[in-house]
């Protein structure tokens, strides 16, 4: 999905929204990186999760707790 | 063979049978840190006296009959990520220069507990977060990466400068430089092994295990981490299934009515001829023990990257929130970047990643109702000289060095299932090739077992780097 390329200024509001000023020097190189983190991990808004829960809270083999070994 | 070319297995036998005394092992260790360690630079720290301390002390509990098991009086390193206190864990960054552990972290603990000797801690790429550990230097070609983000235990291990290390894995970071160091790595179970007191790179995907000269030294090492530790809030309240440690059989190499799983898909996809060839080969080895091939499909493999991004880079960036913003000109300009863009990243997006990443777990569940062990190369290519960037594939594609080393092992990391390396080969140029096993969670005993299997099979398990003292 296209959202429209990320521009050094957006990058350096953005940042300054989440709490991190930016120096002018970071504001090209900083929306370069993230406009390429977002193209990767925008690909997950093509799946369909319906009621896929997060697995924030992850316990690992709990399906195998009585499996016998 | 001196006392520093001797696997932990090898070493350990030695001491139980009062043939070699773990000051003489300490020493000899030490000596050879002495005669290779500038051209390598796998040591943040070496504590050479410390060392030696523990060393004696445990040279005295043993002539007086209280052996602590097969780790007494071993030397080992731990990654510069992991708390050993009264020692600083710089993570290989200025960020760290003043830093000093106040207690020891939970593997440390353990370690200590066993009776290891801890010579010192090893370089990280800085704060894990990367996949060459810059400041080391590959132990088989001084010109070639190390591999990371474990790059100095990887090489210390495989140079003889410590009979075994502790490494971190939150993409890759034990196998990868495990495997383009030909030595062993295993990645455990996520949350088996206790993180309290490790610097996190990734919560929900960092994991804590060891870096070993053949499987049976893994296994040994394994069985003393392992187990429950409140302080890490994923800490797994189960046990691991089956043998490990000096259980494991040494000589059952009979592999008959086990399920191997061979990916047609992803994991020899975009891989050099060489690697390709060699992992083959040793899944024709594990054949021709009695496994069963089977081969699988593994899913959703199109979103690897994005979960393991999506997760990743805003957890580091969160992790480091408050230094980003009071220190940072001290970070590596790599990893600066890294974590300034991740705060870009949205909470929805985090969101997506955290719920695919249960769909992955499931489908992979699923899949492993066929097979036993999932067989695969570590790695798509051998190391790298250092400075490359970028790696040209044969359909036209170019990836990012770094994206490359992570492909293969981000899908462990994801789900959570174990994932072993061991050497399998060479490339023309020399360089050692990783296969990598992968489990059923808690069913660290199967890669172990069929890891141990193919040891057997060859004749040069536990192999040193060839370096000229």
């Amino acid at each position: 999905m296209n959202t429209g390329r990320l521009t050094p200024q957006e990058a350096a509001r953005w940042a300054l929204r989440a709490g991190l000023p930016l120096s002018d020097d970071r504001h090209e190189v900083v929306a370069g990186t993230a406009e390429h983190i977002q193209s990767v991990i925008a690909t997950l808004r093509e799946l369909d999760f319906g009621d896929t829960a997060p697995a924030a809270v992850y316990a690992t083999g709990q399906e195998h707790v009585n499996a016998a070994v | 063979m001196q006392p520093f070319e001797m696997s932990l297995t090898e070493a350990a036998r030695a001491v139980r049978a009062k043939e070699l005394s773990p000051v003489e092992l300490t020493e000899s260790v030490l000596d050879r840190i002495g005669a290779v360690e500038e051209r390598l630079q796998a040591y943040v720290t070496v504590a050479s006296a410390a060392a030696r301390r523990t060393a004696a002390l445990a040279e005295r509990e043993i002539a007086a009959g209280r052996s602590r098991g097969p780790l007494h009086g071993i030397p080992m390193a731990l990654k510069d990520l992991i708390d050993a206190q009264g020692m600083p864990t710089t993570a290989s960054s200025r960020v760290r220069a003043d830093h000093l552990a106040d207690g020891d972290s939970a593997v440390a603990a353990r370690l200590s507990e066993a009776g290891a000797v801890l010579l010192g801690k090893t370089h990280t790429h800085e704060f894990a977060y990367g996949l060459t550990t810059p400041q080391t230097n590959n132990a088989w070609d001084h010109s070639r990466i190390a591999g990371g983000s474990s790059g100095g235990s990887a090489v210390a291990v495989a140079a003889g400068e410590a009979t075994f290390a502790l490494g971190t894995d939150t993409g890759g970071s034990i196998r990868v430089p495990a495997a383009l160091n030909g030595v062993v790595g295993l990645k455990p179970t996520y949350g088996l092994v206790p993180r309290h007191g490790v610097t996190s790179l990734s919560w929900s995907l960092d994991h804590v295990g060891p870096v070993t000269r053949t499987v049976e030294d893994a296994a040994l090492v394994l069985d003393a981490l392992v187990g429950h530790d409140p302080r890490d809030p994923a800490s797994s309240p189960f046990e691991a299934k089956g043998r490990l440690g000096s259980e494991l059989s040494r000589d059952d190499s009979d592999l008959t009515g086990l399920r191997v799983g061979v990916p047609r898909n992803y994991y020899f996809e975009r891989i050099s001829p060489e690697v390709d060839t060699a992992v083959r080969r040793a899944i024709g080895t594990l054949q021709r023990l009695g496994a069963e091939i089977v081969e699988v499909e593994i899913p959703l493999t199109r979103y690897v990257q994005a979960i393991h991004w999506g997760l990743m880079v805003p957890e580091a960036t969160a992790y480091h929130e408050q230094t980003l913003r009071s220190v940072p000109e001290l970070y590596a300009p790599d990893v600066r970047l890294l974590l300034e863009a991740g705060e870009l990243v949205l909470a929805g997006d985090y969101l997506r990643a955290q719920r695919a990443r249960t769909m992955m777990r499931d489908a992979w569940t699923r899949m492993f109702r066929q097979v036993d062990v999932i067989a695969a190369p570590a790695v798509p290519m051998t190391a790298t000289k250092s400075g490359q960037e970028a790696v040209e594939w044969a359909d036209g594609t170019v990836e990012a060095v770094s994206d490359s080393y992570v492909r293969l092992s981000a899908p462990a990391n994801i789900t959570g299932v174990p994932a072993l390396t061991l050497p399998v080969g060479h490339d023309y140029a020399g360089m050692p090739i990783g296969m990598q096993l992968m489990g059923r969670p808690l069913y660290e005993a199967a890669v172990l077992r069929v890891g141990r299997a193919y040891e057997l099979a060859g004749d040069d398990a536990g192999r040193l780097a060839p370096i000229a003292a």
